[in-house]
């Protein structure tokens, strides 16, 4: 109200203000958070002195910023904060975050495409996976590729299968020629 | 019991591994990873079992009653389903002491190839071979054997004529014309006889072609209507995987495809076989050496085909595929047109059409490039036997080993092979295009009613009694949204319910509804379980207006009458009144005639809540249910449809949802939802005493209501 009885008296030199400086982002602040981990394996926090024993870390842009803008909730899913990004931490607690990121957000990356069989508007993948450890492979269907072979850029391909698996292709020109060449029809 | 077993994939640094999750008959959890044990934790101790999902992947974990929680095995995706069986196991212990018998857990895979089968789907459609869907397509076209048999007889009988003429004229060549000794009437009359042939073949020709045709069409107007019906009676949760375009698309386009696939190519596969046979045939009896110069490029040819026939396939799929998405922004921007001008985004959406329209163009452009290539080149191969026929027939010709009415009649017959080799070259495109059709039509024809209105489907005199006992739903059976929903509803009484924005309130309603059936626990209507309850009959005794209105095509009348296709005028115009829509209506001036929806009177969001208010009442329900309905009304109007319902509700029962508190004021009951669970029942004073979930409802919309 206030604001609008002024800036009809003088509106040459009244700006809104920002918006994020109007409303509170609820950042977190790095120096009073502290993470760790229970023993049933779970991330916990204690932030301005209150415990939260079970905490998740989600991502706002999983796939534009997926180290930046981390929304960190209690178990009943309520937001206790966002922090801002990854590196504001520091040591150990940064890797604590990082593991509950990767615990929470699995999409492994596809190392090889061995075969790509197309049948009855299923496309069947064999592929060879890797996320943080060994590299495995394994058969998946895909249904409705142009919804579920999603190119991200020109390089870069995320694949979802009928189970809800997600697979990145983080840069095509990585991949073999051989490999490329059997996914080359699917994207677009 | 047996041990409930879960098979998890991932160990805590989301590494691949071979595990374990078990709960064996001494009700202990035990979790190993790659062999060894990493937890052994006894059923008395924990209070629940539960699965998070995260993105890509789950975890199954254990709530102690200690307040511990415990994470026991995390999975990729493919195992979120059975570790929500999983648990429902643990749970039901914890809760009954029993074990849940034989409970399927893994998700049923095929038998043949080990893939898990999609979801919905009952056939692996990679094992699904081409013979069974053959085999299933000869079944539904049964009814029109007698006809399409009929046409392909005599479409073989034209063709046995069409081969009659070459020999007329080799016996024209050699006897009458190279020995000179041919008389007028002689040659006349061989010259009448192929004129003759060719009509009558022609005349049978055309009958044939308009028996396929009409065939072609019943079947594919059967199949149409079969896939329609099914949809209609398909659950909300099978509809729900499936966007309303994919299944416009099945009905329309994919019977249009087939129907075109059995006119312009189906019919010819008969008539193509025969007719390259019997000329192969012919040819062989007359020279066995020219046949092996005609049969020469054939392996070749083929061996082309199969090589390019994916890539063709692929090709023209991916230009199907652009040209859907070029579509569907069309149809999302133009739908939204005032959304675009509100935030003056022409120009950005010029630009994003053009460039996928170009996009589009780039690749039918290529497209035809490759096939104006490809095409010439494959039929000309083809026809290269031709050449090397003409040269070695010519020598053998002058040598004289050769009658030049017999090399006349080869190369007649040599098109008669390389005609359905040509037709061959383009035909598995379209078979390939049919195919896919067929399977998606079956794939919908085979999709389980699980909602089916089953022989035994009581027809219940429903009184308005509702009772929910136990039940529990998720619309993903590992998300539950509702949780142990416990209450009786006599008849006659209104029932209010309340709760913040995604506690579950519609899904309560749904539940009433029969759109979806419990995960678990019991709805009773009448006292009888909703599960043996006909939905149809179910439905013609309720009356509901839902959160989201939908209103058809058409002019407001029938929209009303849609609800009750026998309803009087007076009728109508009473339940209009009584929803306060009759005064807005009388406004228009074509009234009750006036046309709505698509293209039609643009109604505002409070007329539509009236007149949906007014298609729910016309049936004279039972049992009214009323989401938000009046969610869009100003305080004044929703009081005076209040007034109304209230001389309406008397006497039946209605439930309610309401996010203004005061509407519910004449509410017996209140019940208060807060995460899918119920947190309060009482009358409006008694939860106000309570001070509890209801009391802060109220007085925080008493404080945003205070005048500023
Ligand atoms: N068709 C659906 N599919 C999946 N989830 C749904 C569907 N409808 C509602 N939900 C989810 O279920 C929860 C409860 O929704 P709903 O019953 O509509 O809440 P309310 O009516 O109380 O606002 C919400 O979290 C919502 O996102
Ligand atoms: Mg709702």
């Amino acid at each position: 109200m206030q604001a609008n009885v002024q800036s009809a008296a003088k509106p040459d030199n009244y700006t809104a203000p920002e918006l994020s400086d109007a409303i509170d982002l609820g950042l977190i602040d790095p120096s009073a958070a502290r993470f760790g981990e229970t023993a049933g394996g779970f991330l916990e926090l204690t932030y301005k002195d209150k415990n939260y024993p079970r905490v998740s870390v989600r991502r706002t842009l999983p796939l534009g910023m997926p180290y930046e803008y981390l929304s960190i909730a209690d178990e009943e899913n309520h937001e206790i904060g966002i922090l801002r990004k990854l590196a504001d931490l520091d040591g150990d607690q940064r890797r604590l975050v990082e593991k509950e990121l990767e615990r929470r957000y699995y999409c492994p990356n596809v190392v090889e495409v061995r075969s790509v069989k197309d049948q009855l508007g299923y496309v069947y993948i064999d592929i060879s996976i890797q996320g943080t450890g060994d590299i495995t492979r394994r058969t998946c269907a895909i249904k409705d590729v142009n919804r579920n072979i999603r190119m991200l850029s020109d390089d870069s391909v995320i694949l979802f299968d009928v189970d809800g698996n997600r697979y990145m292709i983080p840069s095509l020109k990585a991949l073999s020629a051989k490999s490329r060449r059997r996914l080359e029809p699917y994207l677009f | 019991m047996r041990d409930a077993e879960l098979s998890f994939n991932l160990d805590s640094d989301m590494h691949p591994i071979k595990g374990v999750l078990r709960f064996n008959a001494d009700a202990m959890i035990t979790a190993i990873e790659n062999g060894s044990q990493t937890h052994l934790i006894s059923a008395s101790e924990v209070k629940e079992a539960e699965v998070l999902a995260g993105v890509g992947c789950g975890l199954a974990y254990v709530k102690m009653k200690d307040g511990r929680d415990i994470a026991l095995a995390r999975f990729d995706m493919s195992q979120l389903k059975p570790a929500g069986e999983w648990c429902k196991i643990v749970n039901h212990f914890i809760e009954t002491g029993h074990a849940a018998l034989d409970q399927e857990i893994e998700r049923p895979v095929c038998p043949k190839c080990g893939l898990t089968y999609p979801e919905g789907m009952r056939i692996c459609p990679f094992c699904y071979s081409k013979s069974s869907l053959m085999r299933r397509t000869f079944e539904v076209m049964r009814p029109f054997w007698p006809q399409i048999i009929t046409a392909e007889s005599a479409q073989t009988l034209s063709n046995i004529l069409f081969i009659l003429v070459p020999i007329f004229n080799r016996i024209l060549i050699d006897r009458y014309l190279t020995p000179r000794t041919g008389t007028f009437t002689q040659i006349a009359f061989l010259a009448g006889l192929c004129f003759l042939v060719r009509a009558v073949g022609e005349a049978i020709f055309i009958v044939t072609a308009r028996t396929y045709a009409k065939a072609a069409t019943l079947f594919c107007n059967a199949l149409r209507d079969q896939a329609y019906s099914k949809i209609q009676k398909l659950s909300m949760s099978a509809l729900a995987k499936r966007t309303p375009g994919d299944l416009i698309r099945r009905v329309m386009e994919d019977t249009t495809t087939l129907r075109e696939f059995m006119t312009d190519n189906g019919r010819w596969v008969v008539e193509q076989i025969t007719m390259f046979f019997a000329a192969l045939i012919i040819l062989l009896f007359t020279n066995p050496r020219l046949t092996l110069f005609v049969a020469l490029p054939v392996p070749i040819v083929a061996f082309a085909l199969s090589r390019f026939w994916r890539l063709i396939q692929i090709r023209y799929e991916r230009q199907w595929r652009k040209n859907s998405r070029c579509q569907s922004i069309l149809h999302d921007i133009i739908r939204g047109i005032r959304t675009v001008k509100a935030f003056g985004s022409e120009d950005r959406e010029i630009g994003k059409f053009a460039r996928v329209n170009r996009d589009l163009a780039k690749v039918s452009s290529d497209n035809e490039v490759l096939w104006s290539l490809l095409f010439p080149a494959l039929t000309f191969f083809t026809g290269i036997g031709e050449f090397l026929v003409l040269y070695v027939g010519g020598r053998s010709i002058l040598a004289g080993a050769l009658s030049l009415g017999l090399l006349v009649q080869f190369t007649m017959f040599i098109s008669y092979i390389y005609a359905p080799l040509r037709w061959l070259v383009s035909f598995p495109r379209m078979l390939a295009d049919a195919m896919t059709s067929l399977v998606k039509l079956f794939e919908i024809l085979d999709e389980e009613e699980d909602i089916a209105e089953t022989a035994e489907s009581l027809d219940v005199p429903v009184n308005g009694a509702v009772e929910y006992e136990g039940v529990s739903f998720g619309y993903k059976s590992y998300e539950p949204v509702l949780r142990e929903i416990g209450f009786t509803i006599e008849p006659g009484e209104m029932i209010g319910i309340v709760g913040r924005s995604g506690a579950g309130k519609s899904t309560l309603i749904n539940l009433m509804m029969r759109l979806y059936d419990p995960n678990t626990g019991r709805i009773r209507v009448s006292g009888a379980d909703l599960r043996s309850v006909s939905p149809r009959r179910l439905h013609e005794r309720i009356g509901v207006v839902f959160q989201d209105t939908f209103l058809f095509a058409g002019t407001i009348y029938d929209n009303i009458l849609y609800a009750k296709p026998d309803a009087t005028p007076a009728e109508v115009v009473a339940a209009c009144k009584a929803a306060n829509a009759h005064e807005f209506i009388m406004k228009t001036t074509d009234g009750y005639d006036t046309l709505i929806g698509e293209s039609g009177y643009s109604l505002s969001g409070g007329e539509r809540q009236r007149l949906a208010i007014a298609r729910a009442i016309i049936k004279n329900p039972q049992l009214l249910i009323l989401d938000e309905a009046t969610s869009s009304l100003d305080l004044e109007t929703e009081s005076v449809i209040q007034d109304s319902l209230n001389r309406l509700v008397h006497k039946r029962t209605t439930i309610a949802i309401a996010h203004r508190l005061s509407t519910l004021r004449a509410a017996n009951r209140l019940i208060v939802l807060e995460k899918g669970r119920v947190a309060e029942t009482g009358t409006h004073l008694e939860l106000l005493r309570k001070k509890g979930i209801y009391y802060k409802l109220v007085i925080a919309q008493r404080q945003t209501n205070k005048p500023a």
